[in-house]
């Protein structure tokens, strides 16, 4: 496989790498740099685990190749809060039971990042279709989107 | 509950900020020095016979370590819950297009991939065991040497067939229901490798640590005690992770190659090659007196069991169990059959069951209120069973019986108090008809007579005064890790905080059962609470010989042991494990057993049953129709549900929500096609979950205390029955809205407006 150089950032820190054309921007976040908060969940951009935000727009990172990568700035969960210090949305989350099995919440997490960066006071419908893009099983969604409202709210 | 510091109160997951980060790493973000890719070579026909295989190429990849077959399983090649049926790698026969050939393990997935396709494999296609109804038949061919009958269970009482003849209302339909996919979010995968004792660990998404231990020492040929199995955190599980998928593929490779061998399945093989719910043919004939009185049952049951049996056994036996739904009923003749196809694998799924015949009988309630002119909550609650009652299956209920509280609870809802003008569609749109349904279900804590059903608990102190509780059940979204730490948290007045939760590791939690069957907080709770009381005796006798004071006139403070009126005179919880430092140069450790109660009687030839122990619930859907398209939208839902006790608010809304939209997916979208043996949807964008925009705009949770005294602080557990009637919920919604009755589910767009076309044309 032909190999491309790519030079990017990824939650503020710049990295050079040479992988495989073939590579998914899923597989340079989670083998590459060893960050696995991004997760797999289908491997074609259905279902919105891999979420992150690519100059700063939200993406399946499973769909972004290696040589799109490369002037690009990323952002993914561990660049968002952490467990020292979580971001509003991620508080939100827990304090609403937004979160079950946990494997899908990353994704919607960056979503409503992206969501409430553009939109500071989504409206509940706003909410639905910034986060129709991520799959979950265990939540029946209701307590993500109060998650979010929450979220907006003490984002003030 | 009111004096209670955390049972009863509102507690946010203790794991939900370490998941919200990406901090936790699920098993398969686990990464191995020297790790190699495994890759499964599956079956490319649904029943063939395989005449040759030929690996020699696929060895000689550059890259490939390892590729095993049927001639390099150690030890007994079948695994399956029930009957170790399902070859770890098949030798002569391939039943099911899923089934697993050979598997490589090599130095990247990317060789592994390449590596299947060296790999040479001679089939003979034989004729496929489609429709499970034809399976029935003596001439269909056999998916199995033994016939395609894997269980017949038949239940008779009364006098069905008299009591058909003199009934005032007979109701008779057949009903059909599709085949789930479970569609947790983590696919199947995990890491296998020998650690520096020489024992095999296996750390892969799984329901039952300690189980799989057992299974993969009788394929693998090695002592059980060799072998640990870690599963926890699961991304989703719901029944699907209950049987053994990967694991014993990856611990092969692992023995093999001596080196860690991870596997992760694409979504489409995880479809495509393990567990469904199985899809069921009901054809029900019941009779009710003019007054609403249920008189018969008279139901077969033909469960569709895929090529390898696992739990569709016991699934059978838990829809027979439940097929008259929680009704009184003397005339009872259930008939049922899980027959072999070659319609990929069936097994566990949320519900076990209990949603196929609940769709059915929820159904005929629903045209028998209507036919009767009886109002469908008194038409349920007039039947509903009672304690001291006997079941249709003729056990006598003895525990906590929640219809009555259930039903009365859901009247009182707004949904249900205002349906007939929540009815009332935008006067602008009227091709969009809305309605509301109800449906009353329950389901089984625990597995039932005749099975061990136990619950095991850990307990240590830790050095810092706090505690640690192993409990082999796992936690794959429902939160029972969160209600052992309130449960422990409670009885030794310890804060939560200071609780540690070790799940689904057979080396340091205690084999607990399966996390199945609604039974988590019910058996690991209940053992939990043993271990602390036990750890309770151990600081209180430790505690009297340090103050030098009698046990009696000590008492349990805030992380302390005090003298009774004298709130000063205390030794902490910290300063006692300082104690049994320097004194035993170890901490305390208890542990918690408990038997699960079961019936007195035990049903004849029908292995589990009957349960002993239920969850109630009943369910509201609001919908509206569009009579242009038979697109159905659940606007809103409800369910009034008994668990006994509520132990963590948040959790238990999180489960009626997750169940409702759940069995919302079963009862309007839901349904993996097979044709031919080949799965024709196999992917998120052809088999359609629920969606965020499809989610209800509120699903109101309305708790109904009904304390079961044999559970931990009086839970039972509501993780099945919450999903279980939301279907027949919404079937009978869209025929309040629009006249029609469903008898399929999924009830798609289509076959709505099919429903209604004929409707017109009638």
């Amino acid at each position: 496989m032909k190999e491309v150089k790519i030079n990017f950032k990824l939650n503020d820190r710049d990295y050079k790498l040479t992988v495989p054309t073939n590579t998914t921007l899923l597989q340079i976040i989670r083998d590459q740099l060893g960050l696995t908060g991004t997760k797999e969940g289908c491997g074609k951009g259905e279902c919105g685990a891999c979420t992150v935000l690519f100059n700063s727009v939200i993406v399946t990172s499973c769909l972004v190749l290696a040589p799109q990568v490369d002037g690009a700035e990323v952002l993914t969960i561990e660049g968002i809060g952490t467990l020292q210090n979580p971001h509003p949305i991620q508080k939100a989350f827990v304090e609403e039971g937004a979160v079950q099995c946990g494997f899908c919440t990353p994704g919607f997490v960056v979503s409503a990042y992206s969501l409430l960066s553009k939109n500071s006071h989504p409206t509940e419908e706003e909410i639905r279709e910034g986060l129709s893009g991520n799959l979950c099983r265990c939540t029946g969604y209701i307590k993500i989107i109060k998650a979010v409202k929450k979220a907006s709210k003490e984002m003030q | 509950m009111n004096n209670m510091k955390y049972v009863g109160k509102e507690t946010p997951r203790i794991d939900a900020l370490p998941k919200a980060t990406g901090t936790i790493k699920y098993m398969s973000d686990l990464v191995f020095p020297e790790m190699l890719y495994a890759r499964i070579l599956r079956s490319k026909y649904p029943h063939a016979k395989i005449l040759k295989i030929d690996s020699s190429k696929a060895k000689a990849l550059p890259g490939v370590v390892a590729v095993v077959t049927h001639e390099d399983v150690p030890g007994v090649n079948g695994f399956g819950i029930v009957v170790p049926d399902m070859p770890v790698l098949c030798k002569d026969k391939v039943r099911y297009i899923g089934d697993t050939v050979a598997a490589v393990a090599a130095e990247s997935e990317e060789i592994a991939e390449r590596a299947l396709s060296l790999i040479d494999v001679e089939y003979e296609p034989l004729p496929l065991v489609e429709d499970p109804e034809k399976a029935l038949l003596e001439n269909s061919p056999k998916v199995h040497e033994n016939g395609n009958i894997h269980l017949h269970t038949e239940i008779k009482r009364g006098d069905p067939s008299e009591a058909l003849k003199k009934a005032d209302l007979l109701v008779e339909h057949t009903f059909y229901t599709g085949r789930q996919e479970h569609a947790f979010l983590e696919t199947e995968g995990g890491v296998a490798f020998i650690g520096a004792d020489g024992n095999l660990n296996v750390y892969a998404g799984s329901q039952y640590p300690q189980r799989d231990q057992l299974q993969l020492a009788r394929c693998l040929s090695i002592n059980p005690r060799k072998i640990r199995v870690v599963s926890y955190p699961v991304g989703g599980a719901f029944g699907g992770k209950d049987e053994l998928t990967i694991q014993p593929i990856i611990g092969l490779l692992a023995l093999k190659t001596k080196r860690p061998v991870k596997i992760t399945l694409s979504r489409e093989e995880s479809i495509i090659s393990y567990w469904k719910r199985h899809p069921y043919i009901l054809k029900y004939k019941v009779g009710f007196k003019k007054d609403g009185t249920l008189v018969v049952v008279d139901a077969t049951l033909i469960e569709d069991k895929g090529a390898y049996s696992s739990l569709g056994g016991p699934v059978l036996n838990l829809a027979v169990e439940h097929a008259c739904g929680p009704y009184r009923v003397d005339n009872v003749h259930i008939d049922g059959y899980a027959v072999f196809t070659n319609n990929g694998v069936a097994g566990a799924c949320r519900g076990f069951g209990a949603p196929q015949t609940s769709f059915a009988i929820e159904t005929i309630f629903d045209i028998a209120a209507e036919k009767l002119g009886i109002d469908p909550i008194a038409l349920r609650k007039k039947n509903a069973l009672r304690n001291g009652d006997l079941t249709p299956i003729g056990n006598k209920l003895t525990t906590s019986i929640g219809t009555i509280k259930v039903l009365e609870s859901i009247e009182k809802s707004a949904l249900w108090k205002n349906r007939n003008k929540l009815k009332l569609a935008d006067p602008k749109k009227q091709w969009l008809k809305r309605g509301v349904g109800i449906a009353l279900t329950y389901q089984g804590t625990g597995l039932g007579v005749g099975l061990p059903d136990y619950g095991g608990a850990i307990l240590s102190m830790d050095e810092d005064g706090g505690f640690t509780v192993g409990v082999g059940t796992v936690d794959y979204g429902q939160g029972i890790g969160t209600s052992y730490a309130q449960f422990v948290a409670e009885t030794m007045h310890c804060p939560i905080e200071k609780i540690k939760v070790i799940l689904g590791d057979s080396l340091l939690s205690a084999d607990s059962g399966p996390t199945s069957a609604s039974r988590g907080v019910y058996t690991g709770g209940k053992a939990s609470v043993i271990a602390a009381s036990k750890m309770k005796e151990e600081l209180l006798s430790k505690a009297s010989r340090v103050m030098s004071l009698p046990c009696e006139s000590l008492e349990f403070g805030n992380e302390c042991l005090l003298e009774k009126n004298k709130p000063n005179h205390y030794i902490s919880f910290k300063s006692l494990a300082d104690k049994f430092i320097e004194e035993e140069n170890k901490l305390p450790m208890t542990e918690g057993y408990f038997l699960v109660p079961t019936a007195e009687i035990k049903i004849e030839k029908a292995e589990g049953l009957p349960h002993h122990i239920f969850a109630f619930s009943a369910h509201l859907a609001y919908v509206e129709v569009n009579t242009l398209t038979g697109e159905v939208r659940v606007i809103e839902g409800a369910e009034a549900v008994d668990g006994g006790v509520v132990v963590n608010r948040q959790g238990y809304e999180a489960q009626v929500e997750g169940g409702f939209v759940m069995g919302m997916g079963y009862g309007l979208m839901e349904d993996l096609i097979i044709k031919n043996g080949i799965v024709k949807n196999p992917n998120f964008s052809t088999y359609i979950i629920p969606s965020i925009k499809d989610a209800p705009y509120n699903i109101e949770t309305i708790p109904v205390v009904n304390p079961e005294d044999t559970g931990p602080f009086c839970a039972k557990g509501i993780a099945e029955t919450v999903m279980v009637a939301t279907a027949p919920a919404i079937t009978n919604a869209i025929h309040d809205a629009v006249g029609v009755r469903l008898f399929k589910i999924p009830a798609t767009p289509e076959a709505v407006y099919m429903a209604m076309k004929r409707k017109a044309i009638d």
